[in-house]
């Protein structure tokens, strides 16, 4: 199975074993990072920035570059720099979890952000409970994290699924009729969101056909189209996300499903609806923010600053998400002077985000008691072109507040135990 | 001509002192104590595998699935069982050990590229039983709401669920005993059998030796082995998750294994060390990390098949 050694080559294994140094050299660069000053406040940001997540990933952290960036150019939190330690973790929990206890322990952070994927999201949580380091979720979905795996020290932006699914389930049930058909992804959270829709339905008084369930990561969707087809629904309820969404939608417009059942759904991603091409992007959606909305103060500041950035590209709902994220920090430091988590984590339930930040017409909070934002829902239609803008490919019909569309804490399962 | 026997005292000398002084020059060169534990849990789940890869000469493709079941075990424990870490990590080794003694059964009539395809068939079975099985393992979201125990012995109290430090001690005592059983058994007429195996199967079947059963024997041990890693795994996390299971987590610790030098005894806890800390320090630089560990791995393997050990001993030797 391996080659027996040879002799007379000590030459090129010389040469090879320099191309090795040299190829392993710039790793040494880290090191001298860990000698630096410790002047600035850190704050540390771990999402997958390889993997499937990645797209959504690296905007949040450009969002949160742009946080970083603004502050400091005002001044510093605190009369200190703010520094952002962006650290990739691979869309893997145990990558995830090893990166958020080298932020901590290494580079001593004073917040943490993260991360895209739920399950990173829920085992970074437990760390930054157990270091008592204040932690803001920036786009992991998933019930628990605000729910029945909440924490004292952690606070979400994005939405929850079941927000998610109030919000869009009545407009779809009075614009499209009673009988609905899903495609879910299988996994744990199209199985939440599908739940939480279902139940709204049967309150509403609806029915559903059936469900299709679909592995992640799926290129052919027909013997899925064709059952939900042969259901003859009202509306077919896409559930998938992603590059998943992106090939769902492009079949049902193949197959010209779209002419005689509608497709609605929950969360749609600007990122999504660029991927497709302009006779797929269809549907009544839910954005979770979105970059157009007439008369809003400071959101045209916003765009601008992203775009210079994003190379003349318009923010996603993943860009704001990483900028309110380190807003929040600094916003609350400032207000109570202080870096302390427990006092900061107090300070934090019940805090209202400023226009500056919110960038959107509703109050936005984050609840007390289960200590997740209670941001608005973004309801609409995607369009084929944008008119003014190529990149304006929503038309929003509503803006629904987020108390309106969350459980009630009692309902989350969330008790916060903090600290003594 | 055994690895094993042939590992002088310099090589595992000085590994046994940087291993019991981690925690005091790992912070001084930029690393930090976890990364330590991670590297010593990995290299042993690697050192499990290469109980059959470098020392039996069978390549499973598919070992993660019973590190994760070692991981999951150990999770289900604390979780349901009780609230006790030497308990987690029994029922972590049993679970991951037994799976793999039964199915190892039927997986080592199979030979080589059969092999490897089967383990991995039967890995991505648990992946996916872990993943859709929502109500026990939480399935994608992982299993979580348990987290490691101090251990108290009488006046003695081992304080592993706070102090890193201690949790990284409390994982090399757990090493140095999985690794002195491994040494020991390697060195056993068992583990010359499996060599004699390795270097040639069809001699070692005219000698009379019952092959499948020492490769079902050393299959069953390095699942236990790996399981108590995976075991070990969850508790360093606190959390288990399906992609634990996943192959592409055994390609991982294939890498690692003949990264190090799948030949030598402490090859792959090198290569462990190498991929953890390359993946550590790269993935903070570049998002193409990955494009760097291959770029090694390629190295290695086109040029160097003993692994990075195997070049640090011949210098040692020329």
């Amino acid at each position: 199975m391996i080659t027996p050694d040879t002799a007379g080559r000590i030459g090129r294994r010389s040469i090879l074993a320099t191309a090795a140094a040299a190829a392993v050299a710039p790793l040494g660069s880290p090191f001298i990072i860990a000698a630096r000053g410790e002047t600035p406040l850190r704050i540390g940001m771990v999402d997958p920035l390889t993997g499937v997540y990645a797209a959504p990933a690296r905007n949040e952290v450009m969002g949160a570059q742009l946080a970083v960036a603004r502050i400091n150019a005002a001044g510093g939190l605190l009369g200190r720099q703010v520094e952002l330690l962006v650290e990739d973790s691979a869309n893997d929990v145990g990558t995830g979890v090893q990166k958020a206890r080298k932020l901590i322990e290494r580079d001593h952070v004073d917040f943490m952000i993260g991360d895209v994927n739920s399950a990173v999201a829920q085992a970074i949580a437990q760390v930054t409970a157990e270091n008592k380091v204040l932690h803001v979720v920036s786009g992991g979905h998933t019930d628990t994290i605000t729910g029945k795996d909440c924490h004292w020290n952690v606070y979400r932006v994005c939405n929850t699924t079941r927000m998610e699914a109030n919000a869009v389930s009545e407009v779809l049930f009075r614009k499209y009729g009673r009988k609905w058909h899903f495609i879910t992804p299988d996994y744990a959270f199209g199985h939440t969101l599908q739940t939480a829709i279902e139940a709204n339905l049967k309150r509403l008084g609806g029915i559903e056909t059936g469900a299709e369930l679909t592995p992640l990561g799926t290129s052919d969707f027909s013997p899925y189209l064709i059952k939900a087809r042969a259901a003859n629904p009202n509306v077919l309820i896409l559930l998938v996300q992603g590059q998943d969404m992106v090939n769902c939608l492009k079949q049902i417009v193949q197959f010209g499903i779209n002419r005689q059942i509608p497709v609605a759904g929950t969360q749609q991603e600007l990122e999504s609806l660029e991927g497709l091409p302009p006779d797929a992007r269809i549907g009544t959606w839910m954005f979770e923010w979105y970059w157009n909305q007439p008369g809003v103060p400071h959101l045209p500041e916003f765009v601008a600053d992203i775009r210079r950035v994003n190379g003349g590209k318009v923010p996603t709902a993943r860009h704001w998400f990483g900028y309110t994220s380190v807003m929040t920090f600094a916003l609350v430091a400032a207000q109570e002077k202080t870096t302390d988590a427990v006092k900061l984590a107090h300070a934090l339930g019940g805090f209202e985000l400023p226009p500056e930040v919110k960038l959107q017409p509703n109050r936005v909070t984050y609840r007390a008691g289960d200590h997740q934002l209670m941001l608005s829902a973004f309801i609409g239609s995607a369009q084929a072109h944008g008119g003014a803008d190529p990149e304006d490919l929503f038309k929003m019909d509503q803006v629904v507040a987020g108390d309106s569309v969350a459980p009630p804490v009692a309902d989350t399962g969330c008790t916060l135990t903090w600290p003594t | 001509m055994s690895a094993a026997g042939r590992t002088g005292a310099p090589v595992p000398l000085a590994i046994w002192v940087l291993l019991l002084l981690a925690p005091f020059w790992l912070g001084p060169v930029g690393g930090y104590t976890a990364l330590g534990t991670r590297v010593l849990v990995l290299g042993l789940a690697a050192m499990s595998l290469n109980l059959l890869l470098g020392f039996t000469g069978v390549l499973s493709f598919g070992h993660a699935a019973w590190f994760g079941l070692g991981a999951y075990g150990a999770g289900l424990a604390l979780k349901f069982v009780a609230l006790s870490t030497p308990l987690a990590l029994l029922l972590g080794t049993l679970t991951g050990g037994l799976a793999g003694a039964l199915l190892g059964a039927l997986i080592v009539h199979r030979r080589g590229i059969y092999f490897a395809m089967v383990t991995i068939a039967f890995g991505q079975v648990f992946y996916y039983i872990a993943y859709r099985w929502n109500s026990l393992t939480g399935g994608d979201d992982g299993l979580r709401g348990f987290a490691r125990q101090d251990i108290t012995l009488g006046p003695w109290h081992l304080d592993i669920a706070g102090n890193g430090t201690a949790f990284y001690y409390f994982v090399l005592t757990c090493f140095a005993v999985a690794v002195g059983l491994m040494a020991l058994l390697l060195r056993s007429p068992f583990g010359r059998t499996l060599l004699a195996i390795r270097e040639n199967e069809r001699r070692a079947r005219f000698l009379g030796i019952p092959v499948e059963l020492h490769i079902w024997i050393a299959f069953a041990l390095s699942c236990v082995f790996i399981s108590f890693a995976g075991a070990l795994y969850a508790l360093l996390n606190n959390f288990a998750d399906p992609n634990n299971l996943h192959y592409s987590l055994s390609g991982d610790l294939v890498i690692m294994a003949v990264l190090g030098g799948m030949r030598s005894f402490w090859g792959p806890l090198l290569g462990a060390a190498v991929f953890v800390v390359l993946q550590d320090y790269v993935s903070s630089l570049t998002t193409n990390w990955m494009s760097f560990v291959g770029l090694l791995f390629v190295l290695v393997v086109l040029f160097f098949p003993r692994g990075l050990l195997g070049i640090l001993r011949r210098q040692g030797t020329a």
